[in-house]
């Protein structure tokens, strides 16, 4: 038994580019990797908002009904529904003058029982350091 | 951790290399971040070549600009693909393509 | 001899991620490590065939096909690639398609990652 653990680190702005609705879409698979996989080996994925990525995290967000696309931040809570470790940057929240009352935190609609966290950079980097593989986003 | 870091273009529109504190730093420059190896501004090098890190410049990429070894950076080392795929196995334990 | 998984999600035409990820995975394969590529989001174009060579676009159907002779197992996301109306009828043979999970799955005894993002 053992367990791989992957970091997804996202750093860019959503919508103009599909890369950061890619990264939680690959996180959320880890939910379901279980069947390449020997009995109780496991992948696990944590996620990170870092720099302009943390724009991903605004709540509000209307993509659906003006593109018909689903929301990034539907996404995000997808990935506190499935208990996925979802870190903020709070050094880069700040830097946008956004608070915890602008961005996702919970997925209590879904039934989530986990909530984003808002942390210090330096708990980002300790996550990245626990990591096995980093994939930068 | 031992990161290498891949810097593809010359523009930055990240910051995490400025946020990364590994404990030993490798950067490979491909594509249009060879240009930091090889470019001055203002008679100024790249500040990217100003992080506490073992660099290095594909030289594929570099030739395929119009650049050789001479033109590059005294801190950068030339390298191939080949070292490439070495330096990944057997210099650092993660990577990151920034 | 180790394993090396590249994931790649930029397009084939429009930038030289592709290329790079092709080569890298060449060079692995010549010094004896196994190699797992995966492509996903516009990088699902490198999985169709017939790929017509022009000298002012990469064109990697060649390498890629002598690749995966040696070795290199390709896979695109299934999803990513049905997005862009690439069926599995006009998919190079060779390259599997599969859903997200196969490259996390690739990654659980991977020596190196390397996740080459988009642009």
């Amino acid at each position: 038994m053992a367990t791989t653990k992957l970091g997804f680190v996202v750093q860019r702005p959503p919508y103009k580019s599909e890369n950061p609705k890619l990264a939680l879409t690959h996180a959320i698979a880890s939910q379901s990797v279980e069947i390449y996989l020997e009995d109780g080996d496991l992948v696990t994925a944590d996620i990170a908002f870092v720099g302009d990525g943390v724009l991903n995290c605004k709540k509000d967000q209307k993509a659906l009904e003006t593109y018909g696309l689903s929301s990034t931040e539907s996404h995000i809570k997808m990935s506190l529904l499935l208990d996925l470790n979802v870190l903020v940057c709070k050094e880069d929240l700040e830097k946008f003058g956004m608070t915890e009352n602008d961005i996702v935190i919970d997925a209590e609609e879904f039934g989530a029982e986990v909530e984003v966290k808002v942390v210090p950079f330096d708990e980002i980097s300790k996550m990245m350091e626990e990591m096995n593989h980093l994939l930068f986003f | 951790m031992k990161l290498v870091a891949f810097v593809s273009d010359y523009r930055m529109s990240v910051d995490t290399l400025d946020r990364l504190k590994p404990e030993k730093l490798g950067i490979i420059l491909v594509q249009n971040g060879v240009y930091h190896a090889t470019t001055k501004e203002n008679g100024n090098p790249s500040s990217l070549l100003n992080y506490s890190a073992d660099y290095f410049v594909l030289q594929e990429d570099l030739e395929t600009r119009g650049y050789t070894s001479s033109d590059v950076d005294g801190k950068v080392k030339v390298i191939s693909l080949g070292d490439v795929v070495d330096l990944i196995f057997n210099d650092y334990e993660k990577t990151a393509w920034l | 001899m180790g394993k090396l998984t590249i994931g790649c999600f930029a397009s084939l035409i429009g930038s030289m991620n592709l290329d790079f990820a092709v080569k890298l995975s060449g060079a692995a394969l010549e010094k004896g490590h196994k190699v797992d590529l995966w492509v996903s989001g516009n990088a699902t174009m490198l999985s169709i065939e017939k790929q017509r060579e022009f000298k002012d676009y990469s064109s990697l159907e060649k390498p890629l096909k002598e690749l995966m002779e040696k070795g290199l197992k390709v896979t695109a996301c299934e999803a990513c690639a049905e997005a862009r109306g690439y069926h599995k009828e006009n998919t190079m043979e060779g390259v599997q398609r599969f859903s997200m999970d196969w490259y996390l799955a690739s990654t659980f005894d991977a020596d190196r990652v390397l996740h080459i993002g988009g642009e």
